[in-house]
């Protein structure tokens, strides 16, 4: 059953990507509310489909990861209207949801993966994972929307992107609530290790690519908040961020052996 | 009563400014001229007059009512020469899509403006009281129309004028433009049309800089909002706080330059700046937006704006015009039905007074009949008559509605000897 869940969701997101592409494609701006709609639909057969799997793996990290962006997307396009998010999240919640049923859903029973710490570590390192990748999002519209401004070029991007300060408002948002998820899912998983496996008996590589990924957050968030960094400068910075984890991912993923169940 | 809708009217297309504004009638003025032409005869009648537009719609009109119009035009041109060469007369469906065209912004200077929905609403309900029920129903699905069109269309979508392209352009870096602060510097009429376009979308101009403060004091006045008014030499430092910049002065040269403006923006803490440059020779030196977060726009900008979302537009000019065809048939379905309406008023009277008659006649004949009997027997003759009459009325507005109504009318007129009213 998560298989066919998830199934029925990758098809709602690839037609939210349509949907989302259509005024690119010549076509008139679709109603907002089959905006909302239909990832709305395939996020309800998703969290179908994820109930139905145990919390571990790196499918179901990927599949989790896809619908906190989706529902993060949902979220942002109700309280900000910037649809053209759908544009980046849509496709890449296909992609990640077509990558989980690829490495395969099935169960896998362990019961560790039940505990409530774990489960909780997870889903908050994945929704800080998530927001990360939304800053990343708003940070490459609004560099698109800049640049098109600044050029004086009024195409597509300048009539579908949304204004630039709502876009640096969403970038923000963002980040200041992915910190805390993010420093949350960290100390779960550091009282899960003392608590349920006597020790640090964790995967290196893990705890590296997470303290990393919680020190760039973190180190933005402060260069937001704190030095009140904005505009270009900060949408520059979010980009550099999230490139920075996602290079460290891959790095450790293929020098170090023995990952499978990293994310 | 004659059910024709008739329209005299001028518009842009006919006539002149000079000659349009004086045929334009305040809403003070509505009443009068309504009445007036009414009194030569039509059952109803709504003036809609805009600054593009003066155009009477009449229902039940006859020749001496559209002359009527002619005459009162005739004496607002008051030249001499006849208003009715400036002007058009359109009548039943013709005079119908125009008013649906007008209402769904096909007819307008800028194509698809929505500022006419307004305007047609306003015309109506100025003319409430002597519209008519035609009218009243034809104004009412104007509305509609235009309301159709907009949202089944991209003829309403984005900035097809030069200062609404301000806006455009000012909300694609702000995003709500409420409560944004502007700084005008120069008291040119562009930079007051814009200023106060953005002012209807809620910016609040803080200052007025002009070479002549007295001018900048008008400008200031008329935008309202408590706008401060200074020379231009004290506006420079207002580049710091001012979201938005419209520059309109009569400078030969650019008075805006990076010199003195990169100071003040620099304390700015990277939050953008728009400036809107609509003076010619340009005010706003090219380096200025070369400034971190500073967009510089001149009326060229604006105006590819604007001319981007004209052709865009105007590819949408069939899909509207198919609804607008559309809708006029529903109006004139319905209109044909209004034929029917008097004559079966007539027929279902003429039975109803046979009903009344034979029922006195009966309780004549039958006086032991106790008052509960007569009650049900005159009930039971309703229901009978009712019955009788359902059927027929049902066809004969199905047959209206389709265009078919006039054999059937005729026929009941003569097999009942109907009046045959106007």
């Amino acid at each position: 059953m998560p298989y066919h869940f998830h199934l029925i969701a990758l098809a709602l997101y690839g037609a939210a990507t349509a949907l989302a592409l259509a005024p690119f494609a010549g076509r008139l701006a679709v109603p907002r509310g089959l905006l909302l709609a239909v990832p709305s639909a395939g996020a309800a057969f998703h969290v179908a489909g994820l109930v139905q799997m145990a919390p571990a793996g790196l499918a179901f990290g990927l599949s989790l990861l896809a619908f906190f962006i989706v529902v993060l997307q949902l979220v942002s396009e109700r309280l900000l209207r910037v649809s053209a998010v759908a544009l980046f999240t849509a496709p890449l919640a296909a992609g990640l949801v077509g990558l989980a049923l690829l490495l395969g859903l099935a169960p896998t029973g362990e019961s560790a993966g039940r505990n409530v710490w774990l489960v909780l570590h997870v889903a908050l390192s994945v929704l800080g994972l998530a927001l990360l990748a939304l800053a990343f999002i708003a940070a490459a519209l609004y560099l698109l929307q800049f640049r098109e401004l600044k050029a004086k070029r009024f195409g597509q991007v300048f009539q579908v992107f949304p204004p630039l300060e709502r876009l640096d408002l969403l970038n923000r948002s963002a980040l200041v609530v992915g910190f805390p998820a993010l420093t949350l899912g960290v100390l779960l998983a550091v009282g899960y290790a003392v608590r349920f496996t006597g020790g640090f008996r964790v995967d290196p590589a893990q705890v590296v690519w997470g303290l990393f990924t919680w020190a760039v957050l973190g180190a933005a968030v402060w260069l937001r908040v704190g030095r009140r960094w904005t505009g270009r400068r900060a949408a520059v910075l979010s980009i550099a961020g999230f490139g920075a984890v996602l290079l460290v991912y891959l790095a450790l993923k293929i020098t170090t052996p023995g990952t499978e169940r990293f994310l | 009563m004659s059910l024709t809708v008739t329209l005299v009217g001028v518009n842009h297309r006919t006539a002149p400014l000079d000659v349009r504004e004086r045929f334009a009638h305040g809403a003070h003025e509505v009443p009068g001229a309504l009445r007036r032409v009414l009194e030569a005869g039509a059952s109803g009648g709504v003036l809609l007059s805009t600054c593009n537009r003066t155009e009477f719609y009449l229902s039940g009109a006859s020749d001496a009512t559209t002359d009527a119009v002619w005459a009162l035009l005739d004496q607002r041109l008051g030249d001499g020469r006849p208003a009715r060469g400036y002007g058009y007369l359109r009548r039943d469906r013709d005079a119908v899509r125009q008013v649906y065209r007008v209402a769904a912004g096909l007819d307008s200077m800028i194509l698809g403006e929505s500022q006419i929905q307004g305007q047609v609403r306003d015309a109506w309900e100025l003319s409430r009281g002597l519209a008519g029920p035609v009218l009243h129903r034809l104004f009412q699905s104007a509305l509609l129309v235009g309301a159709r069109v907009r949202s089944e269309t991209a003829l309403g979508r984005g900035a097809a004028s030069a200062p609404s392209a301000a806006v455009a352009l000012a909300g694609k870096i702000f995003g709500d433009l409420q409560g944004r602060q502007a700084l005008i510097l120069g008291a040119g009429d562009m930079a007051e049309l814009a200023a106060a376009c953005l002012v209807d979308a809620g910016v609040r101009v803080t200052l007025v800089a002009n070479r002549t403060p007295e001018r900048a004091r008008a400008v200031a006045d008329r935008l309202g909002g408590g706008a401060a008014a200074q020379s231009l030499d004290d506006a420079w430092e207002h580049f710091a706080v001012a979201d938005i910049v419209i520059t309109s002065t009569a400078a030969p040269h650019a008075v805006v330059t990076w010199a003195r403006i990169a100071p003040a923006v620099a304390r700015r803490g990277g939050r953008p700046l728009c400036v809107l440059d609509l003076a010619v020779p340009r005010d706003v030196e090219p380096a200025v937006g070369q400034l971190e977060n500073v967009f510089l726009y001149d009326l060229d900008d604006l105006q590819a704006v604007a001319g981007q979302a004209s052709a865009e537009r105007r590819a949408e000019i069939p899909r509207a015009e198919q609804i607008v065809d559309e809708e006029v048939e529903h109006f004139w379905a319905w209109h044909d039905t209004l034929a029917v309406v008097p004559v079966l008023k007539e027929f279902r009277g003429r039975m109803e007074a046979v009903r009344t008659a034979e029922l006195e006649r009966v309780f004549k004949q039958l006086q032991h009949l106790s008052p509960d009997d007569r009650e049900r027997l005159a009930r039971f003759s309703e229901s009978l008559l009712n019955k009788f009459l359902h059927e027929p009325t049902l066809a004969l507005k199905r047959e209206a509605e389709a265009g078919d109504g006039y054999l059937l009318v005729e026929a009941l007129r003569k097999l009942f000897h109907l009046e045959r009213g106007e």
